[in-house]
């Protein structure tokens, strides 16, 4: 497995940006997240694996309480991002979204032109005092999603026009565009061809520099490939989380160990 | 070569379940077509019914008469002062016609017996106003002689519409058959002639004495305020309600509730709402009677369910996956709403509108319960406080009114009538549907 990993860990920290503790999730009467507590390090790609419903994304949407939006959503326990509680009664959940970026499953970019899509989150902050800056930050987060050498002659055109890995891309462009510090992805390629996930792959690791990169996969090939560090889901219970190769190679629970060979999911 | 044994089952052969089966489907199929055939033949007799017989409204008897404006009769100061003018009624314009009238016969030949008095009773009734009406707007004309194409009876009209026989005026009283011997003359000299009548078109309703002086004008911007009341109060309102509904509210009973009682809302029979309307914007708010503001309340009520369910179900159909774009850059709920979800709604609320207006613009019951039903408005509004507040009458209602008169010159006007309702209904269906047609968008 060790052969699959793109890039060594070469920006180590081992700065924790999100802790959780004991965070529970209930849709209605489903108990979906159970007990999970977990510490995930800043300048890291953290994967989150295991099979459907186990409830890795109900876990990743906490992060930047996106489950608000569903009414019948309950969380409890802690969240912390560098300290702070996030589900603290002070926070809005607004501001924190501009903190933690988020990318989806499926991609989403607005039916409106590149640049607008890009340029719609620093507008909504305030984070551009004129156009020139505006236009500094588009191309900014353009050549951070690895896309500005494709759309840089036609960032006007339609942003639904581009191809699917594009257009994820471009959604990657567009969680970057407002500085967040924290990035979410919810099975950032599985609607995407190989090569385009290869590429979406290569920019995940380059992003690392900068983010803390959460990632939820089905695929553990990709699990190995960009995670540094790894957490095992399995019904709503966080089984094990430790160093990628480790999952992969050395697993401590038996779950884990037939989860990856294939034996259960 | 490969012997092949026969196949037990031949697939060249149809077995009796498949024969039965696509027989089915034969069937099935022609039923289909006959019931839209059933659908089509309706709206074929129904097309040609209403052409048949409206397009005879748009069409008017004129008779051209060269008529001396004596200042003597119109002018007696001689100072051309408008207001002296106007002191002369329709009875001082009424002898120069007959006047022109009488020349008319005489110099073209026509052998008549009438006197000079029945022989001008084949002009309508509201010739000498038009006159009137003419010469006030050409005050300078005064003492020179015009030629001007006046009204004739609608019995001389119905006359050239073969709706009036010399044999079904027997027992008539407004017409004789020395009239139309008149008239048989007129027409062969060519001053007597149908042409099109662009009052009908924008006149207002006249008596039941001068049908053919009646027209949809008036009516039709009783409709036009009416509908300014419900776009601007109905569209709003709704699309308020909607976006709250849909995206704000919290999914509990008393969200169920609403949800069901708006749906209850869009089958309440209209003529509830017109009694609602009397009770509470006539008897106890004291709004005039007739008054389009007060039609236009009551269709609102009517309408807002109609723009309720459509544009939630237009909200509805914008993806979530926009929505939750929009959150994941940190935008609240109201940007997400206003930036993202509502532009991309936008062309099917509108259309939603436009075919919850179309609704409106045809309601007839309510109309009747707070009085905008009947012999109503006679001059067009003068401005936008007179054009709600005045009394008025709308299109349909105008209509209606029109087809329960006695004479049969209403009659045809009532079909001319909803021709014109149905050329407004028609476009702006023809609208919404372009509308939906450019903006619709593939996710």
């Amino acid at each position: 497995m060790k052969d699959n990993v793109i890039s060594e860990t070469d920006v180590t920290t081992d700065k924790i940006k999100i802790a959780a503790r004991d965070v529970q999730v209930y849709y209605g009467d489903n108990h979906a997240i159970k007990d999970v507590s977990v510490d995930i390090q800043d300048k890291t790609v953290t994967a989150f694996i295991g099979p459907s419903g186990c409830g890795k994304s109900t876990f990743l949407r906490c992060i930047n309480r996106m489950n608000d939006t569903i009414d019948i959503c309950r969380v409890q326990g802690d969240i912390l991002i560098d300290g702070e509680d996030i589900y603290d009664s002070k926070v809005d959940p607004v501001q924190l979204r501009a903190k933690v970026g988020m990318v989806f499953q499926k991609p989403n970019p607005f039916p409106k032109s590149i640049y607008d899509n890009v340029a719609y989150g620093p507008r909504i902050h305030g984070l551009a005092r004129n156009k020139a800056e505006l236009d500094d930050i588009v191309e900014r987060a353009l050549k951070r999603g690895a896309i500005w050498n494709e759309v840089k002659d036609r960032l006007h055109a339609p942003g639904t026009g581009l191809s699917g890995g594009q257009q994820q891309r471009l959604c990657i462009a567009r969680a970057v565009a407002t500085e967040p510090e924290v990035l979410l992805m919810d099975e950032p390629c599985s609607a995407l061809d190989p090569i385009a996930t290869a590429q979406v792959e290569e920019l995940i690791d380059e992003l690392r520099q900068s983010y803390a990169v959460v990632i939820v996969t089905h695929s553990m090939q990709q699990a190995a490939r960009v995670s540094q560090k790894t957490a095992f889901f399995h019904l709503g219970h966080l089984v094990e989380y430790g160093e990628t190769d480790k999952i992969f190679t050395a697993p401590e629970d038996p779950r884990t160990e037939s989860y990856i060979t294939g034996r259960i999911g | 070569m490969t012997d092949h044994t026969t196949p037990k089952n031949s697939l060249l052969r149809q077995d009796a379940r498949t024969v039965k089966r696509n027989r089915a489907e034969t069937r099935f199929k022609a039923y289909g077509i006959a019931a839209i055939a059933v659908g089509l033949l309706m709206l074929l007799i129904l097309l040609t019914t209403i052409i048949g017989r409206g397009t005879g409204a748009f069409q008017q008897t004129f008779l051209t008469l060269d008529v001396q404006l004596l200042e003597a009769k119109l002018d007696k100061k001689g100072n051309r002062d408008l207001e002296d003018i106007k002191k002369v009624s329709t009875f001082g314009y009424a002898p120069l016609m007959a006047a022109a009238l009488e020349k008319k016969v005489a110099d073209t030949g026509i052998e008549t017996g009438l006197k000079p008095k029945d022989m001008a009773a084949i002009l309508s009734k509201d010739a000498a106003a038009q006159l009137r009406d003419f010469v006030l707007e050409n005050t300078d004309l005064i003492g020179s002689s015009v030629e001007f194409r006046f009204l004739t009876n609608s019995r001389v009209d119905g006359y050239l519409k073969g709706r009036v026989t010399r044999e079904s005026i027997a027992n008539d009283k407004n017409i004789s058959t020395a009239q139309l011997d008149l008239v048989d003359a007129l027409i062969a000299d060519g001053a007597l002639e149908k042409r099109f009548n662009l009052a009908f078109i924008t006149g207002a309703d006249a008596s039941d004495a001068r049908p053919e002086a009646a027209g949809m004008g008036v009516s039709m911007l009783g409709s036009l305020f009416m509908m300014l009341v419900v776009l601007a109060l109905a569209l709003p309102i709704g699309v308020a309600a909607s976006i709250y509904l849909e995206e704000f509210a919290p999914k509990n009973w008393i969200t169920d509730i609403i949800e069901v009682n708006i749906s209850n809302l869009a089958a309440v029979p209209s003529i509830v709402f017109g009694i609602l309307g009397l009770a509470v914007f006539i008897n106890y708010m004291h709004l005039p009677n007739s008054a389009p503001l007060v039609g236009g309340l009551v269709l609102t009520l009517m309408t807002l369910p109609t723009i309720i369910i459509s544009t939630r179900a237009s909200l509805k159909s914008v993806p979530p996956s926009i929505r939750d774009a929009a959150l994941g850059v940190g935008a609240s709920k109201m940007q997400s709403v206003f930036h993202h979800v509502l532009p991309l709604a936008a062309p099917g609320i509108l259309t939603g509108t436009i075919i919850g207006l179309a609704q409106a613009l045809g309601e007839t019951a309510p109309l009747l319960l707070i009085g905008m039903v009947g012999f109503i408005a006679s001059n067009p509004p003068d401005g936008i406080a007179s054009g709600l507040l005045d009394p008025n009458s709308a299109m349909p209602a105008q209509i209606y009114e029109w087809a329960k008169r006695a004479d049969p010159a209403f009659y045809e006007r009532a079909w001319g009538g909803i021709i014109i309702l149905l050329v407004f209904l028609v476009t702006m269906n023809a609208i919404a549907v372009m509308l939906r047609r450019r903006f619709e968008r593939r996710w």
